[in-house]
């Protein structure tokens, strides 16, 4: 695994709706842009031996990187892979969707849902959310959220941006009735 | 009156390689933002903006620097920094100015890094979500050439036309591949001395 950049992104949300938020809302997103590992090779039937080779790695490394730059207890988390221009999105699904990928940061955070994603091809400098979810029941509808993230420079065509985003809660003034009021 | 801070976002760059080869030096790179209300918002051209400035940039300049060294890693590794301020439509970009350009931000800036140079900023007025480019140099030595970089700054829903966003910058190193020379080691370049072809020539003459 060929990694060129690891960039972190830390919101603190201290208002919204002119409200304070207190304690500040903490979201931590964490994306490492790394060399497409099926880059050049044309259409590659079997991606096996490439998910083997970086899954695991690269999920182990933004675990703990996300978990560390959001400081505290990951109540709602959430995946990305965006793929460069030359590359096809099934090289980004390959390399998350994959327990291989995914469980490290599942251990790191306590969780036991599956992390909601987003996965695109895309040029450098492109604008992508990550949608988050609870950690531990996808139902509960204070943690639905997403956070905007932009690596200016990547991904070049040969690359991919894989991404895991962490929140220590719901969203800021969540106030919705949870959805087993509307069963 | 204190700034009021909406939100804080800090961004952390780490550089390990380029077009394939890891880099000489690996380097850090963060800037953390402030989105704060405009203290002159909604007020026309107001003349004189020191009662704010006072009031509101110490703060922010000492909340964006403590977590900018924080992120960094601690003072010591800090070698180069930067500011900028993206001021939103309703704003003059004097007010960015006013917040980043006197004492009262850069100095604390400065102090707080245990820096010298003058500091070296970029500055717009912009609708939300735009991306402002952050100069950054060397916190002593402003002309060390090695140590001219940028790094790209964002707020998706950040300013508001009453907001602004304050920046502060700062890497924990020069470029990673640095390798175009210094003012020490520059040869003299005169343009009477340069071997230039015919038309560009040309061109300079009518430009001169």
């Amino acid at each position: 695994m060929n990694i060129r950049k690891i960039s972190t992104y830390v919101d603190e949300v201290l208002t919204e709706g002119g409200r304070p938020v207190d304690p500040p809302a903490r979201t931590a997103v964490v994306v490492a842009v790394i060399e497409n590992p099926w880059a050049g090779q044309g259409f590659v039937e079997d991606l096996a031996p490439g998910i083997d080779a970086t899954a695991s790695d690269l999920g182990k490394l933004l675990a703990a990187r996300v978990v560390e730059a959001l400081g505290g207890p990951v109540e709602a988390f959430g995946k990305a892979a965006i793929v460069g221009l030359d590359g096809e999105v099934e090289h980004g699904s390959a390399l998350i969707h994959t327990l291989k990928f995914g469980d490290h940061f599942r251990k790191a955070a306590e969780a036991s849902t599956l992390l909601p994603a987003v996965e695109k091809r895309a040029g450098a400098g492109s604008v992508f959310d990550i949608p988050l979810k609870h950690v531990t029941d996808a139902t509960i509808r204070s943690h639905h959220q997403s956070i905007e993230v932009r690596v200016a420079d990547a991904p070049h065509p040969n690359e991919i941006v894989v991404g895991l985003a962490a929140a220590e809660q719901g969203r800021p003034q969540a106030r919705l009735a949870p959805l087993s009021t509307e069963r | 009156m204190s700034a009021q801070i909406r939100k804080v976002c800090t961004i952390v760059e780490d550089l390990h390689s380029e077009l394939g080869s890891p880099v000489a030096t690996p380097v850090r790179r963060a800037a953390v933002a402030a989105v704060i209300a405009n203290p002159w918002a909604g007020r026309g051209v107001v003349a004189t903006l020191d009662d704010e400035v006072v009031e509101v940039a110490p703060s922010v300049a000492h909340q964006l620097t403590s977590r900018l060294v924080d992120a960094l890693g601690g003072v010591d590794r800090v070698q180069a920094f930067g500011k900028a301020a993206i001021v939103g439509t309703g704003g003059e970009i004097e007010h960015a100015g006013a917040l980043i350009h006197t004492p009262y931000f850069g100095n604390l800036l400065r102090e707080l890094t245990e820096g010298e140079s003058i500091i070296v900023f970029s500055d717009d007025r912009a609708d939300a979500g735009a991306s402002l480019t952050v100069p950054m140099w060397h916190k002593l030595h402003a002309a060390t050439r090695s140590h001219y970089q940028t790094i790209a700054v964002r707020v998706p829903d950040a300013p508001r036309a009453d907001e602004i966003v304050v920046v502060a910058a700062g890497s924990t190193g020069g470029r990673p591949n640095a390798r175009i020379g210094d003012r020490s080691s520059d040869p003299d370049v005169r343009l009477a001395d340069l071997p230039l072809d015919r038309h560009i020539n040309n061109s300079l003459e009518r430009v001169r």
